[in-house]
């Protein structure tokens, strides 16, 4: 379990010393899923960081919030959307550059990460986030319902078709037992 | 296909590698938030009225013309004319340089300024804002008063003898706060109306130009228990009131809708502009043995509370041995006000419920029955919070 699976935050955080727990508490999930959408280090704790401050910046209007991790993935979730969105107008190649800080954990999850994008760029989209939030976190169907913005019926047919189009895919690809 | 299945497809896409942030994350987005809290104070320390008057009427203008578009314009006897209307009178209140107002509310003497109440009567409110740099403002009700002196602001709670300081900003006067900028309050419900929170339409007629807005309750009703006892929290009409000769607003009503009926909580109307305040406005006198409240209880934290049920059962514990000492573990206050140890001192538990959260409240609400020293059984909700730095559970209110 993570330090934010096991910390219980109900509310949104208003001051800076619950943000310093809640960064503390956090960082590490929300960093490893952004690295795992970016494929590198430092555009992932990039797009994390601009999370954690634009959550501060709304932290009073979202004081009604009580699904906090969920959301928060959600927030970092529809930022590396942006991200990506912004790459996808850049020459090829540009921004899934190794860094010069890169770990060997780095460079073997940004393998990872590039083995993932292939597998899930090629099922639909609202599929693919599903699958991603349930594989690359520990939320729970109900909080990536939270995270997605849908119900959690809804949420657990998107994963099952998508599953089920891995399935095929790991099939054909001979990457999977029959 | 069986769970197994899904589990063996799920494992090509789980990471193997496990990727944590930076040692200096978390110090680099720390320095990113403070960097953000210095620019909001920078904004709020500049302020609206700080700008040149003519950036004010400028932005003010423009705004309006943003906005009404959304505006259904019209209803009474003489059409408004709109855009003109509107810029007139942010003109006319950039001239202010003092409002007085004077009003009454539904709600309990002496209680917070957020609470109001369909069936309670009305008290009276009055409200100083003084237009300097830094500004200036009081706000007073029987039994509560709150002064921005331009440095802090603090309150002072007659019925507890308790007293509490923070920033200008602090939110004091709540609901209220939207009153000491009245020149503000229209282009800001109407950006709300515009976002969709809110209806607005505006009219003219017998030389008076109405603006109303409506709102929904905001908040969590799972447990309806804070409906209707706040503005934000009730579903509620604000008719504003502008003087079409000097554009300047005039009154304010507010109602909220209960059960299809429609109360009057809140209404405002004198508006007196441009007096001269005594300085003494600003200067609060308070008792000597005043209990100042604090961010953060003065006595060490109880052990094993693990929740707004247990504080609870703790205070209201604490308070039938009289251990004043424990009572201060779950208040975050100096020392225990008279009025509680003489209301609550020796009470008997008969109940306490489950806690639940209800409507806006950050906190928790857990309803209890007590017998007190004089043979009353009181029951009530007890508002329990823990968003405090230290993330300590304290009794907030509903005593």
């Amino acid at each position: 379990m993570t330090a934010a699976a096991t910390l219980q935050i109900e509310s949104w955080p208003q001051t800076i010393s619950e943000f310093e727990r809640l960064v503390e508490a956090t960082q590490d999930e929300l960093v490893q899923f952004a690295f795992y959408r970016l494929g590198n280090r430092a555009d992932a704790e990039d797009a994390v960081q601009d999370v954690y401050v634009q959550a501060f910046r709304d932290r009073d209007k979202r004081r009604h919030i009580t699904e906090v991790r969920p959301y928060l993935f959600r927030m970092v979730r529809n930022r590396c959307t942006d991200v990506l969105r912004g790459r996808s107008r850049k020459p090829a190649g540009q921004g899934q550059e190794a860094g010069a800080g890169d770990t060997l954990a780095d460079m073997l999850a940004r393998e990872e990460a590039g083995e993932f994008a292939r597998l899930l760029d090629r099922i639909p989209e609202r599929e693919a986030e599903v699958i991603r939030l349930r594989a690359w976190s520990e939320l729970s169907f109900a909080e990536v319902a939270v995270a997605v913005g849908a119900a959690v019926p809804t949420v657990k047919s998107r994963f099952r078709y998508g599953i089920e189009k891995l399935r095929r895919l790991l099939n054909l690809e001979g990457g999977m037992p029959r | 296909m069986n769970e197994r299945d899904d589990e063996e497809v799920l494992r090509h896409i789980q990471p193997l590698a496990r990727i944590a942030a930076s040692n200096s994350f978390r110090e680099r987005v720390m320095k990113a938030i403070a960097e953000e809290r210095a620019r909001e104070n920078s904004r709020t320390a500049r302020g609206w009225k700080s700008w040149p008057r003519w950036v004010t009427i400028g932005c003010a203008a423009g705004l309006i013309l943003l906005l009404l578009p959304m505006l259904r314009v019209g209803g009474g006897p003489e059409r408004s004319s709109g855009a003109a209307l509107l810029a007139q009178s942010a003109q006319a209140m950039s001239k202010v340089q003092t409002v007085h107002i004077l009003g009454r509310i539904r709600t309990l003497p002496g209680d917070n300024f957020e609470l109001i109440g369909a069936e309670y009567d009305f008290v009276p409110i009055e409200i100083w804002r003084e237009y300097t740099n830094p500004p200036r403002w009081r706000v007073e009700k029987p039994g509560r008063v709150v002064v921005m002196n331009g440095q802090t602001s603090t309150m002072y709670m007659e019925r507890s003898n308790s007293a509490v300081s923070g920033t200008p900003n602090a939110g004091f006067i709540e609901w209220l706060r939207p009153m000491l900028d009245p020149q503000s309050i229209l282009e800001n419900e109407l950006m709300a109306a515009r976002k969709g929170a809110a209806q607005a339409a505006l009219s003219k007629s017998n030389g008076v130009i109405v603006a109303a807005v409506s709102r929904q309750a905001q908040g969590n009703f799972a447990n309806d228990w804070a409906r209707n006892k706040s503005i934000a929290e009730s579903d509620h009409r604000c008719l504003y009131r502008f003087d079409s000769a000097s554009k300047r607003l005039e009154g304010l009503q507010v109602a909220i809708a209960v059960a299809g009926k429609e109360t009057v909580v809140a209404e405002f109307t004198d508006f007196r502009y441009n007096e001269v305040f005594p300085e003494t406005l600003y200067a609060l006198q308070l008792p000597s043995d005043v209990a100042w409240i604090t961010d953060r209880p003065s006595k060490p934290a109880p052990a094993n509370l693990n929740g707004p049920r247990d504080a609870a059962v703790f205070f209201f514990n604490a308070c039938a041995s009289e251990d004043w000492d424990a009572v201060l573990q779950v208040r975050s206050e100096t020392s225990v006000p008279m009025g509680i140890k003489q209301t609550y001192g020796g009470l008997q538990v008969i109940a306490i419920g489950e806690a639940f959260q209800s409507g806006l409240y950050p906190g928790y609400f857990v309803t209890y029955q007590v017998r007190l020293r004089d043979g009353y059984v009181k029951s009530h909700k007890i508002a329990i919070r823990n968003d405090n730095p230290e993330q300590r559970w304290v009794v907030d209110g509903g005593i």
